[in-house]
């Protein structure tokens, strides 16, 4: 049994909604922009991409916005993060599409959740120094659930009457491709049917900057060219946040409501590279060996892929042991399926990574598209002898390939198939 | 004695709520009004309670937090945070504990607002 996608919720840089995501991956339009964090002009952190139509800056709760025609009571809003707002925002979107309501969630044993954070830096550090300041005598009594990795779980289980699993991932940008495995094996283990997959990251200055300081941050300041995948220019990453929901169903049940399945879940893989705390394996070693055991699982072989969804985030070092990895895997059997890096257009959402990649692979499915590299300029020496087209290709692709690569060395490689060529 | 407030500063925790509740509370702040105190201890009461429980019952000093209002042990947690943070004051478990309705609350903060300013 492979378990089939039945609905996409998205809160990105490139749009609020499946049609204007699709319009700016079609046309190649990027969500990035010109940012200043701290009050402070001279960090060297210019662009990042930004999510539109939501006032989570303040750490308050009640100076929060998000678009209308969301019902998130009070509460709800006081045990979450801001990235929680984008989370249930984009939970809704899914759910309408799957054509689920909220209340067949509640109480239904079948159904589990699946999130993927890194919580919140900026309420942890608020929460901490109002508990400081007090010297110790008071502190908010959700500073916990709030800001802590595992606050979507702790929000969306309460909020959402979720009774099948709760659980959260914390792999870094791996996380929601992790997230989105371990539902897979559940629905394929037959321990439930249903699953809600969520990644989703709040952008400010606790949770960018200090990526900053570890120097992997582009310092471009142009927002059309700082993120770059696979560019000679590339000079590392350009923040972004967000959140990405997918609801994912064993297609015997999808069947019973007369859902219908947008991409089936063929098979995941994941490997580590046993290398480094923060960087890749130079040659990408995890990763390929991800990549192959994603292709087993699915029972295909590399020559059935079209189109591979880079996880490639614009850093000297992850995007070119990514091209390694994916020119090793398929050039070396004289394979050139289509590769494509979006976060040129997003930047990187962190743990969103993976999962927003997967509602691409949707769109893309049912649009007719596979999308390009529209940042690149020069390839890096690298990517010789891989298929890196800067627009949009006007094609359908049968099976995407899609990589997720976290810090630690997780590697998690997912197959996704098109209608009518589902492999289960 | 605390030092005397200045009453241009903002209160971010009363961010969000009506007009007449921050003007209550700086009536309190700047002239001492009880009543006024006493006015943004309701309005606290009557936000914190979980929207879940369904529409709210008239508010009277015997109506209940936990029978009445729908209030849970987060949400009593999270109401008295929101005193304390707001009148700049401790509240035990204790004394949270011994409140039951709305007049034992309006009781508790303003027996501890009165021990504040010595006034009591």
């Amino acid at each position: 049994m492979k378990p089939v996608v039945t609905g996409v919720g998205f809160i990105t840089p490139i749009g609020n909604d499946r049609a204007s995501v699709e319009l700016s991956l079609r046309e190649g339009r990027h969500g990035i922009e010109r940012v200043e964090f701290l009050g402070n002009p001279d960090l060297p952190v210019k662009v990042a991409g930004t999510v539109k139509g939501f006032q989570v800056e303040s750490p308050r709760w009640r100076d929060w916005t998000w678009p209308s025609g969301v019902d998130i009571p009070k509460d709800v809003i006081r045990g979450l993060a801001p990235h929680g707002v984008y989370a249930i925002c984009a939970v809704e979107q899914a759910l309408a599409q799957a054509g689920l309501k909220a209340s067949e969630l509640a109480g239904d044993p079948s159904t589990g959740l699946y999130c993927a954070s890194a919580g919140s830096a900026m309420l942890l550090h608020h929460n901490v120094a109002q508990m400081r300041a007090a010297r110790g005598a008071r502190g908010n009594p959700l500073g916990v659930v709030s800001s802590i990795a595992g606050t979507l779980n702790f929000n969306l289980g309460a909020h959402y009457g979720i009774t099948g699993s709760v659980c959260g991932f914390v792999s870094a940008c791996a996380s929601s491709s992790h997230a989105l495995g371990y539902a897979i094996d559940d629905l394929r283990l037959g321990r439930l049917s249903r699953a809600i997959v969520i990644g989703a990251e709040e952008l400010n200055a606790d949770s960018l900057l200090p990526f900053a300081h570890m120097r992997a941050l582009s310092g471009r300041a142009d927002p059309r060219i700082a993120s770059c995948p696979f560019d000679v220019r590339r000079d590392g990453f350009v923040g972004a946040g967000g959140a990405v929901a997918l609801v994912i169903e064993a297609p015997s049940a999808a069947a019973r409501r007369g859902a219908r399945p947008l991409a089936e879940a063929s098979g995941w893989g994941q490997a580590a590279d046993g290398y480094s705390i923060a960087a890749s394996h130079p040659e990408g070693a995890g990763l390929r060996l991800a990549m192959e055991r994603a292709l087993a699982d699915a029972g295909l072989g590399p020559g059935d892929i079209d189109y591979v969804s880079a996880h490639a985030t614009s850093t000297p070092i992850g995007d070119a042991a990514e091209a390694l990895a994916i020119a090793r895997l398929f050039g070396s059997r004289g394979l050139r399926p289509l590769v494509g890096a979006t976060k040129g257009l997003t930047g990187h959402s962190l743990s969103v990574s993976g999962v927003m990649q997967a509602g691409f692979c949707v769109l893309s499915f049912s649009g007719g598209f596979m999308p390009g590299n529209p940042h690149l300029g020069v390839a890096a020496k690298e990517c010789e002898g891989l298929e890196l087209p800067r627009d949009t290709v006007a094609r359908a692709p049968a099976r995407i390939l899609s990589n997720s690569s976290g810090f630690g060395g997780s590697n998690v490689c997912h197959v996704f198939a098109a209608p009518g060529q589902f492999t289960g | 004695m605390s030092p005397v407030p200045d009453p241009a500063l903002p209160i971010p925790a009363l961010a969000g709520f009506p007009p007449e509740v921050r003007e209550a509370f700086q009536r309190y702040r700047t002239q001492g009004d009880t009543k006024a105190a006493e006015e943004v201890v309701l309005a606290a009461a009557v936000d914190y309670r979980p929207a879940s429980a369904g529409s709210a019952p008239a508010v009277t000093d015997e109506t209940r937090l936990l029978e009445d209002l729908g209030y849970d042990s987060v949400a009593v947690a999270e109401l008295a945070f929101f005193l304390e943070d707001v009148f700049d004051m401790t509240i035990s478990n204790e004394d949270v504990l011994a409140v039951r309705t709305i007049a034992d609350l309006r009781g508790c903060v303003m027996r501890k607002l009165a021990g504040k300013t010595g006034a009591a």
